[in-house]
């Protein structure tokens, strides 16, 4: 890549004059957007989705696990080709990347690292909610997650009355039943177990597996049409989280076909599912959000180890324009994070705290402080979404 | 009081005479390791179940692929025929009827739940088909089969035990100066030694001294040095199934400095590290705080840990006796704190106290009776696929820190669905006699409950057996011991 720093902030300055230009449009207050959250669990290898072109070095880094023939979105960097949902967002002008950006976590844990892109905190399983679910209680906003997973992220903690969608096998007892343990957890103050009670109450027996349905229900893609239909009802959910395992490839990370391709494919099915009901595409940001980046370096195995600075994927029709954001700190070696990983221009909060400050009609000052702890972070509304 | 025996163990049957001495009744169990409970024929070494993982890998990735190079339809059901023929559906359940008769047809069932305790801290997530034929394994001969030791020698066991060098890619783990990095074969293939730091950082953070200890990114460099060679050597006959040595030529040579001490070069420092990361003191802490979250709280007070802590010193890591003191403490605490059981230790609960253990787990006969080779019968998966749907599955955990203890964790609409579905399931594990048996759910509460008067005022106003099975086991009293 030919690109240096210093080239770069002159481009960046240029668009932030021309930025100077758009007024922006007051929000409507009737309109429902959404925000929904990939979670890309093991340290999504942001060079591998997102990789520098025309850098011999780079090229020479990583081969055996570099990605031939990426589809180019610019001068500087390609996108996987396996991310079709994504690249058609791209070509729709509402798909865009922010590059070299992490959390501002260095210590390479994952358990560590997850807890903290959830949480949004520095400080290790220091804070017991998630920056989503803080944002969601500054907007008042209850009844309105959706977590497409098994257990409820820490993500979305810390707004009461979250639901949960993936369905299993089987008829629900009678409403009588459940309406019988709705009335002993209310009696015993288990306030947790009502609140689940009340959804459990409002479950329909098509939202269960019986009948013959397949497994196939609770995979990624048939969540996200399932997450796509019921955010398009103005009276659903506003937020809904998904997660994706797998990215920890320490060992055989492969090239085109390898394992973190895969779970890059499983993040685009997600997207492209998503994108099927156009109106709740129409009227979200989908954003991807991960503990850390990989080493530059392939290792002995083939794989990479736990490094630093990532990509963060942006789609949706509240994205402002397909563009990669970068304030990119070079690949030489005295330019990388410890001398091995990308670096992180980029606090990756900013990019959460812009996304809810856009979605959910915040002040951006009052996300940073009252979300994100009064920490520092750039409001890069203006830059990345349009309201 | 009775809520003890469901904190430490599973409750109690329906027909079983309450222990006269709980605190004596729970220690006794946890002072040897005897044979299982189960009887099946089925209860293999690692050693032995490795050879099906070595089938099914071998095969897989070159004998199929192979023969059916240009056909893909014919290697999906090949690779299907061959999954029957290794036992990969089977073997799982297999394993589950085994760690399940432990905790509910024993007669040391607090052996049983701090066993999964122990699979849990050393988790084998699911990769590389190890859940298929390993993990089960793993957990009988290098968990349980050291919990009447000291802790040393359970981590020194469980961290180089082929699952565990295979699940952490310790075999990827190289010197970039050692012997092999020199070799011509790493330039032709393009395969530089270099470290894999992954198995080294869990050994730290997820199995002795957490991150609290305050190790650096640099000792976790180190110690993965210091881890170098530990592998199985791969041939084309057993791909990476063979045993785990010790291979001198991928060492990195020269000193190591971990956390401040020095090591030596070779073979023996692996040993004596793991020695001093069992006895620093953060190691001590970190075991004894995640014993009482998972038996007492999900935030245990210093006052409940420093016992745990004093025997650890008293008996250098003993386990026996370091189980003794959280089971004191859990005694202790009984009746002030509850803790939410997850949803694997429930299922047991519901089970064992509904006294449906004639029929879950699988019977011996029905297991005893699959020939490898075919698609295995829905009661034999049944143990398998059910702890997968409650999300608590202990060979498939996704990440190598396994499950939570914590009760935010198994909180939310799809897991409580799954408590009252899975209340349903165990009502119909009952024979027709049990189902109509108007008396029993009298007998479960009056065996099991201090208020039985309160619950079964409750329950009477349920209309069917069915619907008291799934009121009963999930009161607050039941979803929380």
């Amino acid at each position: 890549m030919k690109i240096s720093r210093r080239d770069f902030l002159k481009g960046t300055a240029t668009s932030l004059f021309l930025a100077g230009f758009n007024f922006p449009v007051l929000a409507s207050t009737t309109r429902k957007k959404n925000l929904i959250v990939i979670m890309l669990r093991g340290g999504m290898d942001g060079l591998c989705a997102v990789p520098v072109i025309g850098d011999k070095k780079f090229e020479k880094i990583r081969k055996g696990i570099l990605i031939d023939d990426p589809i180019k979105l610019n001068s500087d960097f390609g996108l996987h080709p396996k991310l079709k949902g994504f690249n058609e967002c791209w070509n729709e002008n509402t798909g865009a990347v922010v590059h070299a950006t992490s959390i501002p976590y260095t210590a390479r844990s994952h358990f560590e690292g997850q807890n903290l892109m959830e949480s949004g905190g520095k400080v290790p399983y220091k804070d017991k909610t998630g920056w989503l679910g803080r944002g969601m209680n500054l907007a008042n906003l209850k009844e309105d997650g959706l977590a497409l997973s098994l257990p409820m992220p820490l993500l979305l903690r810390g707004v009461p009355k979250n639901n949960n969608f993936y369905p299993t096998d089987g008829k629900l007892p009678r409403e009588d039943t459940l309406e019988l343990l709705r009335s002993v957890y209310a009696d015993s103050s288990e306030e947790e177990l009502l609140d689940m009670m009340n959804f459990i109450k409002k479950r329909k027996s098509e939202q269960m597996m019986g009948g013959g349905q397949s497994y196939d229900q609770r995979n990624n893609k048939n969540l996200a049409m399932k997450a796509g239909q019921v955010l398009s009802d103005p009276n659903g959910p506003r937020v809904a989280v998904f997660e994706v395992n797998g990215f920890d490839t320490h060992a055989a990370q492969g090239g085109i076909d390898g394992t973190h391709t895969k779970c890059l494919v499983e993040m685009d099915t997600i997207i492209q599912n998503l994108k099927i009901s156009q109106k709740t595409y129409e009227n979200s940001i989908i954003l991807t959000v991960t503990e850390f980046g990989r080493t530059i370096k392939k290792n002995g195995g083939n794989g990479t180890e736990h490094g630093y600075g990532t990509a963060v994927f942006l789609a949706g029709g509240l994205v402002k324009k397909s563009q990669v954001h970068t304030d990119w700190p070079g690949l030489k070696r005295k330019e990388l994070f410890d001398g091995r990983d990308l670096n992180a221009t980029i606090d990756a909060r900013s990019i959460y705290a812009s996304a809810m400050s856009t979605v959910f009609d915040l002040d951006f000052k009052r996300v940073e402080k009252e979300v994100f702890f009064g920490d520092k972070l750039q409001n890069l509304s203006d830059k990345l979404f349009k309201a | 009081m009775k809520n003890f025996f469901r904190k430490v163990a599973f409750g109690l049957k329906p027909d079983e005479k309450e222990p006269s001495d709980p605190l004596v009744w729970a220690q006794k169990q946890v002072e040897t390791i005897p044979e299982f409970s189960w009887k099946g024929k089925y209860i293999l070494s690692e050693k032995e179940m490795r050879k099906y993982w070595i089938k099914q890998r071998v095969e897989e990735n070159t004998t199929l692929r192979k023969k059916y190079k240009k056909d893909p339809a014919g290697l999906r059901r090949a690779e299907r025929q061959l999954r029957y023929d290794t036992g990969a559906k089977f073997w799982p359940s297999n394993e589950i009827c085994i760690r399940h008769t432990e905790g509910v047809n024993s007669n040391h069932p607090v052996l049983g739940k701090l066993w999964y305790f122990w699979t849990n801290h050393f988790t084998i997530s699911d990769t590389q088909s190890l859940a298929e034929f390993s993990t089960g394994a793993y957990h009988r001969d290098f968990i349980r089969a050291n919990m009447d030791k000291k802790f040393e020698t359970m981590v020194q066991e469980a961290t180089v035990a082929w699952p565990m060098i295979m699940h952490l890619d310790n075999k990827e783990n190289v010197g970039p100066k050692s012997e092999s990095a020199r070799q011509e074969w790493r330039r032709r293939e393009k395969r530089p030694a270099t470290l894999n730091e992954n198995h080294a950082r869990e050994l730290m953070e997820l199995h002795t001294i957490s991150p609290k200890a305050g190790y650096t990114q640099e000792d976790v460099i180190e110690l993965a040095k210091v881890m170098t060679g530990w592998r199985p050597k791969w041939s084309k006959k057993s791909d990476n199934g063979t045993d785990v040595t010790f291979d001198s030529e991928r060492h990195e040579p020269g000193k190591k400095i971990v956390l401040g001490k020095e090591y030596k070069s070779g073979r023996k420092s692996l040993e004596v590290v793991i020695k001093d990361l069992v006895n620093h003191p953060s190691c001590r802490e970190f075991i004894a705080t995640k014993l009482c979250r998972y038996l007492i709280t999900d935030n245990p007070t210093t006052d409940m840990i420093a016992p745990v802590i004093k025997a650890w010193e008293q008996s250098d890591g003993f386990l026996p006796e370091v189980h003794k003191a959280v089971i004191k403490v859990a005694f202790e605490y009984n009746d002030k704190f509850r803790k939410f059981q997850n949803p694997e230790n429930w299922w047991l609960t519901t089970i064992n106290m509904s006294g449906a253990t004639y029929s879950y787990p699988t019977k011996v006969k029905i297991m005893d009776s699959y020939p490898l080779g075919f698609k295995p019968s829905g009661t034999i998966q049944f143990p398998d696929w059910m702890l997968e749907d409650i999300g608590c599955h202990p060979y498939k955990q996704k990440q190598p820190n396994g499950y939570s203890d914590l009760a935010k964790d198994w909180m939310s609409t799809e897991l409580m669905i799954r408590r009252v579905m899975y209340a349903k399931t165990a009502f119909h594990k009952y024979n027709v006699r049990d189902q109509i048996d108007d008396n029993l759910h009298e007998k479960i509460v009056r065996t099991n409950f201090d208020n039985p008067e309160k619950i079964l005022k409750i329950l009477s106003k349920a209309k069917t057996n069915e619907e008291k099975h799934i009121i009963l086991f999930n009161l607050p009293e039941v979803l929380k011991a």
